[in-house]
């Protein structure tokens, strides 16, 4: 039986059609829930929560969602065992209701995706790079070591920031799933759009059922979405976007 | 040089004090308004007499179509009151005569259902619970 996803929908998501997309691309049987909805979500196997501005940033980017009852079940979920994925302002969803780097209590954060260093919205496309071992992250771990994903970093908060102990917790714990790269792969400071701390794009928790990341894969899934394609490529065909959402597929099977 | 300090709030509804106030009725805070203002504290060299005429001047801060502007007496948070500045907040470049420095604030203030402003316990349990990342913020408290 395919896994069942839920696409969660917060006033003022916007990705949700492109998320739902891969997903469903990838062979998730796949559901966009509304807030409205919320009572349904004990029904599917992992949750994503794509980008956009829930409840319009208010308070802080992520804030007021991590209090939505639909983070009571994503919570419960995740503390269950189920897959969650959260992505631009979904990333910053989980990382305020404390699911990664999960070093802290529920609800109570212990870093935050904040206002990037140039303190300007950034668009640009970027890579990502695996930095633990895939098995280290259930959503990682059918990806090769150091796999590199493109995506578009579209946000202008997602320059991760904590004090110095709990940026100390995020690289001791391997918490550290991602970080900014060159297309070749190399990491340094230029290949960060936003500044965060230790080069980070993506943090996962302790049991590594969480994932959350800032760039967005689901928007370089596809060669016609991708800058770099050639001309002699199918358009149609997948770029390597898509691959983040395979290894997410291969994870649910394996559950 | 004199430290004057000005709220900035909205005339026209605040959706995102709307917003708060309901995440905060959820978290069982007991607050029964909350209003939303931010913060300037400027370092002045101009005059007293003519200074919110100068700070309104400045369309980047204060649009009077929808804005209200009242200079402040305290340089500290009221009683109900917190104040939430970024960690790390720089000195905000503000093109306003006279003055040379800005520190800016998010103040929410909670009042109970009397009207009063809430008490120190509910502001703490606000704080705490949803209006200040203590990675990337602190809260000043009356």
């Amino acid at each position: 039986m395919r896994a069942k996803v839920a696409v969660l929908v917060f006033p003022g998501t916007n990705s949700e059609i492109e998320t739902w997309r891969i997903c469903r691309d990838v062979g998730l049987d796949t559901h966009v829930v509304h807030w409205s909805q919320a009572a349904s979500l004990p029904n599917y196997d992992a949750y994503v929560l794509p980008g956009g501005f829930a409840y319009e940033d208010r308070v802080r980017a992520g804030a007021i969602p991590a209090h939505d009852p639909m983070m009571d079940y994503v919570i419960e979920g995740a503390q269950s065992g189920k897959l969650v994925l959260g992505v631009c302002n979904g990333a910053q969803i989980v990382l305020e209701a404390g699911l990664v780097p999960g070093t802290g209590a529920v609800r109570k954060p212990t870093a935050a995706f904040t206002r990037n260093a140039a303190a300007h919205f950034v668009c640009k496309h970027v890579y990502l790079k695996l930095t633990i071992p895939p098995e280290r992250c259930a959503i990682t771990a059918a990806l090769s070591p150091h796999a590199l994903i493109p995506a578009w970093a579209a946000h202008g908060e997602g320059r991760l920031a904590a004090t110095d102990e709990h940026l100390r917790e995020i690289t001791d714990g391997g918490h550290l799933a991602f970080v900014y790269a060159h297309a070749d792969g190399s990491v340094d400071e230029r290949a960060v759009p936003n500044g965060s701390a230790l080069g980070c794009a993506g943090l996962t928790n302790r049991e590594g059922n969480v994932l959350a990341i800032m760039p967005h894969p689901e928007r370089d899934a596809w060669n016609y979405n991708h800058p770099d394609r050639r001309q002699t490529d199918n358009i149609l065909a997948p770029s390597g976007g898509v691959m983040l959402f395979a290894a997410f597929a291969q994870a649910l099977e394996r559950l | 040089m004199s430290l004057r300090t000005i709220a900035i709030k909205l005339k026209i509804p605040d959706n995102a004090a709307y917003t708060a106030l309901s995440a905060l009725r959820r978290l069982g805070v007991e607050v029964a308004r909350l209003e939303r203002a931010e913060i300037w504290q400027l370092e002045d060299a101009g005059s007293e007499r003519d200074f919110a005429a100068r700070v309104e001047r400045n369309e980047t801060l204060f649009n009077q179509n929808k804005h209200e502007l009242q200079v402040l007496d305290t340089d500290r948070p009221r009683a109900g009151e917190a104040w939430i500045e970024d960690l790390d907040a720089k000195d905000v470049p503000l093109r306003i005569a006279g003055v040379n420095r800005a520190r800016r604030f998010v103040a929410w203030r909670l009042f109970s259902a009397g009207h009063t402003p809430a008490d120190a316990a509910a502001v703490r349990a606000a704080v705490d619970q949803l209006l200040c990342n203590p990675a990337i913020e602190r809260a000043i408290t009356a």
